[in-house]
């Protein structure tokens, strides 16, 4: 191709490229999303005479929903509270502390988010039940005769196993902004003689608002959409509205009513949705390029009570983390032979051999494929059309670009199990009959991926000072180029967690998995669903051990691979 | 360069989520057209445990034919399932489905999902008690039955602590001790609510469950949730099946799980199946039908299933029959007095028991 050419191509071509950037993600949203979504809101607000908001006012007028209705903010509230209160310390100690392993452990901090709320509500069981662990090991300390802590089957119980997962996404957000955050300001203050507390309050809390932010919002909406764990952990006195959605649609045979029911979640969820938008917009600032931050070591650098307060903390977490997954992994080892509990291969044995098979209809070679495939295509396609999103909402100012970013931010609020059920509907019939088909899973789980690909790379984003990319431009950088390669390596640890992210909700996504699914395409959470649906307890316990391994081989690989291709 | 590398790597991500959505379907939907292959819905532990195989096996040296079981949940969901597919498509999605419990008679009525079946449409019916045939339509047929009771954990409990009435059961040394299951969920669950109507009658069966409130610690959505939580020790009390005693005999070799038949009674369960109304292949889904009820087969529902078998010339192990507990009063409530209520009993079971 000749010069001239291509230099009359290339303004075309940019613009063509533009365009496609905000369009490709809009039809997949449209197309996978927002029509889907349409007649399932239609449904809600229909009755066979039209238009009807009677199923609506209907659910006020019902004394349980209300209680349903209340409970759900409830706990979502608490859950909100709890997670921040055990995030943001965590994001401390990662930001302001060095120790050894410390790599790895902030790899890991996210494997919580990724298990399968099954496998979460086992651990939760082994752990904290009655005839946990926990109350085992009091019982034989203090010589008791019943167990003296009552945790589980109740409100306490959702909240905990909520910061369990949710605390996480907030320890994420905060530390990666945290560690970005310029040091200069808070020893200013030092030497100007403010004591700690006043610095932090005053000065570090306000700088990491936008990702606290971020991640509490995240927590919330989260917390409020939960179904698997309340269920397991709650029973039918601690009903959410996602898990009266479920028992409309898939048992009472009462789509309209679970319709019905998904619109006012989804109303709810986006109003939250749209006040935490304002609520960051406020907040978001641009902040200094990192100077690294002085840390100082965790063995040696705490004195004093300060030192003790650390270490029960850092205990305190490791009880609520790593003890159910220790647990579920103990399990998997044992097995109860004439009332006596032994050591055993049994159930990895088991999970292998061929015959096996057809308790979950696929071996579990091929659900680990299946889950491995399915996180990582849409890992790619949340990450390619969630970035081309951010990059648009951030740089260019124009006519809707709230709407548009409450547009894109929308499949935050939905549950699963409408999204599920909605794109069921959609999809056995023409014109987008996928019914059976992978992709159907993939376009699921992608679509539940996107706004948070969005809420991690934005921030990075808008930290970014637009000098640089002006500066860039000046020297006579196109467009394109100053993005590649400028921006998007300055924005390596949102674009990583945000690819972490997108691969962690793929993998442990089992409510709507499990209404696109069929018998070859089945997932490791569903496996494990099988198995404990079929008293193959160990067998759960192998298989959810596997999954924990998956995992966290996949954001170590995730990570580590990242940042070497991002660095170079 | 950035944006057409993105673009280019969006436009094939979508281009070949859109191919894949075009070729993709075609291999089921073709699957399911096959001529000789008859399609069966049922519950995820029918297939599970063996079942299912036993009747593939008998059903392809009989006819011939293949057949596909479909099992992704459990026998109301799959049920649900049916129907939702069947609704939103036009045309039923199998040509059979095996597992609908007598309570479910209603919902499969109402929804207009199976064909009435004639005694030479199924020669193996006449070999079953008409006690347990219970569709008066002729649509269902009972295939196996059990038995809801209370099942109590020996480890725990002792002989002589066990509760052996209802009344004594409100007993507060009980408190949070009794793992139930949800009556809209879960076909035990319900079993356990319509004992309580059976024995308080309507309404005072809410003024029992408002009294029994503090000695359950959970109500958890399907059975096996409840028989997980039993099995790791949660509580040892819950509401199961009265051949628990023989699975864990027979499975765990132990004698941990005993049966407890309050006032000596059980409540009668029956799982029934049919022929799917507008099936491809409504005389094949006949023959499976018949050969579910078979002898063979149905010898071997007591240790895959855990259920009775409802061929009174099924066999068993005599280690079965020494350990699946047959109430000496079976109770239940008559088919067309749980269809007229059932809704109401629930939804007022919902507002007294889950809305306080």
């Amino acid at each position: 191709m000749g010069q001239d050419g291509s230099r009359q191509l290339t303004p075309l071509l940019r613009r063509a490229g533009r365009v496609t950037l905000i369009a490709l993600p809009l039809l997949f949203l449209g197309l996978f999303f927002y029509y889907p979504l349409a007649g399932l809101v239609q449904s809600g607000l229909s009755s066979n005479t039209g238009f009807t908001l009677e199923r609506l006012t209907r659910i006020f007028s019902d004394s349980y929903l209300r209680h349903v209705l209340l409970f759900t903010v409830e706990e979502a509230l608490l859950s909100t509270l709890a997670s921040v209160a055990l995030g943001l310390p965590l994001a401390y100690l990662l930001t302001a502390y060095d120790f050894p392993g410390k790599r790895w452990i902030k790899s890991l901090t996210i494997v919580p988010f990724a298990l399968p709320a099954i496998t979460v509500a086992l651990g939760f069981i082994l752990v904290f039940g009655n005839n946990g662990a926990l109350n085992r090991g009091l019982m034989a300390l203090f010589h008791l005769s019943s167990p003296p802590l009552a945790i589980l089957y109740s409100l306490q119980g959702i909240v905990l196993a909520h910061a369990f997962y949710n605390a996480p996404i907030v320890t994420r957000f905060v530390a990666a902004a945290w560690e970005r955050l310029s040091p200069r300001y808070e020893e200013s203050a030092r030497a100007l003689g403010a004591p700690r507390w006043r610095v932090f309050l005053n000065i570090t809390l306000p700088m990491l608002m936008p990702a606290l932010a971020s991640g509490a919002a995240l927590a919330f909406i989260y917390s409020f959409l939960s179904f698997p764990i309340v269920l397991a952990l709650g029973g039918a006195r601690f009903s959410t509205i996602e898990v009266e959605i479920y028992r409309r649609a898939i048992i009472q045979i009462n789509y309209s009513g679970a319709a019905a029911l998904a619109t006012l979640e989804l109303l709810i969820a986006l109003l939250f949705t749209l006040g935490y938008l304002r609520l960051a917009a406020r907040y978001a600032r641009h902040l200094q390029l990192a100077t690294p931050r002085p840390t100082r070591s965790l063995l040696t650098g705490p004195a004093g009570p300060r030192r003790w307060l650390i270490y029960a903390f850092i205990a305190a977490s490791a009880l609520l983390f790593v003890a159910p997954i220790a647990a579920v992994l103990l399990d998997s080892f044992s097995r109860t032979w004439q009332d006596q509990t032994v050591f055993t291969l049994d159930w990895y044995l088991a999970i292998f051999r061929p015959t096996y098979s057809s308790l979950i209809a696929a071996s579990p070679l091929q659900s680990i494929w299946n889950s491995l495939s399915f996180a990582g295509a849409s890992m790619v396609i949340a990450l390619t059309l969630g970035t081309g999103l951010a990059l648009n909402l951030t740089r260019r100012r124009f006519v809707g670009r709230s709407l548009l970013e409450l547009l894109v931010m929308a499949p935050l609020g939905i549950s699963s199990v409408a999204l599920g059920l909605a794109l069921l509907r959609t999809f056995v019939r023409p014109p987008l009959a996928l019914s059976g088909h992978w992709i159907a899973i993939v376009i699921a789980h992608s679509i539940l991926a996107i706004p948070f690909v969005i809420r991690a790379v934005r921030p990075a984003l808008e930290r970014l000072a637009p000098r640089l990319s002006e500066a860039a431009h000046a020297l006579g950088a196109s467009p394109a180029r100053t993005t590649w390669e400028i921006v998007l390596p300055l924005i390596r640890p949102g674009l990583l967690t945000g690819a972490v992210f997108a691969f962690a909700i793929s993998i442990a996504e089992m409510s709507a998995t499990i209404m696109l699914t069929r018998p070859g395409l089945l997932t490791m959470p569903v496996a494990v669903y099988r198995f404990l649906a079929t008293r193959q307890f160990g067998a759960a316990s192998a298989m959810s051990v596997l999954l924990i391994a998956v995992i966290a081989l996949a954001f170590v690989l995730i990570e580590r691979s990242g940042e070497r291709a991002l660095r170079g | 360069m950035l944006q057409r590398t993105l673009a280019a790597a969006l436009a094939l991500a979508l281009g070949l989520s859109l191919l894949g959505g075009w070729v993709g379907p075609a291999a089921p939907a073709q699957a399911q057209k096959t001529q000789d292959t008859l399609v069966v819905y049922t519950y995820s532990s029918f297939v599970s445990y063996g079942a299912a195989q036993a009747v593939a096996q008998a059903f392809k040296a009989q006819t011939g034919a293949q057949v596909r079981f479909v099992a992704t949940g459990d026998s109301r969901i799959m049920l649900a399932k049916l129907i939702t597919e069947r609704d939103v498509t036009g045309h039923p999605p199998a040509d059979a489905f095996i597992g609908v419990e007598v309570n479910d008679l209603g919902t499969a009525e109402k929804h207009d999902v199976f064909v009435p079946l004639s005694a030479k449409d199924i020669p193996n019916l006449a070999d079953v008690p008409p006690e347990i045939q219970f569709d008066p339509t002729g649509k269902l047929i009972p295939y196996e039955h059990g038995f809801i009771t209370l099942v109590y954990d020996s480890r725990k409990l002792s002989a002589a602590q066990v509760p052996h009435t209802f009344k004594e059961l409100l007993d507060p040394k009980f408190r949070k001790q009794l793992i139930l299951e949800d009556p809209r969920t879960s076909s035990p669950g319900l079993s356990f609510l319509l004992w309580t109507i059976a024995q308080f009658g309507d309404p005072s069966y809410l003024d029992y469950w408002k009294q029994l409130m503090p000695n359950i610690l959970t109500i958890t959505q399907s059975w096996d949730a409840a028989f997980d939580l039993f099995s790791k020790g949660e509580a040892p009390l819950m509401v199961s099946f009265s051949t628990d005693h023989a699975y864990d005999v027979i499975v765990n070799k132990s004698d941990r799980i005993r049966v407890l038949t309050l006032n000596g009674e059980g409540y009668r369960t029956i799982f029934g199946m049919g022929v799917v109304k507008g099936a491809t292949h409504p005389q094949l889904a006949k023959e499976l039908l018949n050969i579910v009820l078979s002898p063979e087969v149905q010898s071997q529902l007591p240790e895959t299933e855990w259920m009775f078998p409802a061929n009174l010339n099924a066999t068993a192990r005599p280690i079965w029959w020494q350990n699946a507990v047959v109430p000496s009063r079976p109770v239940e409530l008559p088919a067309a007095q749980v269809s007229a209520n059932l809704k109401r009993w629930i939804a007022q079971w919902v507002k007294t028991v889950l809305g306080s």
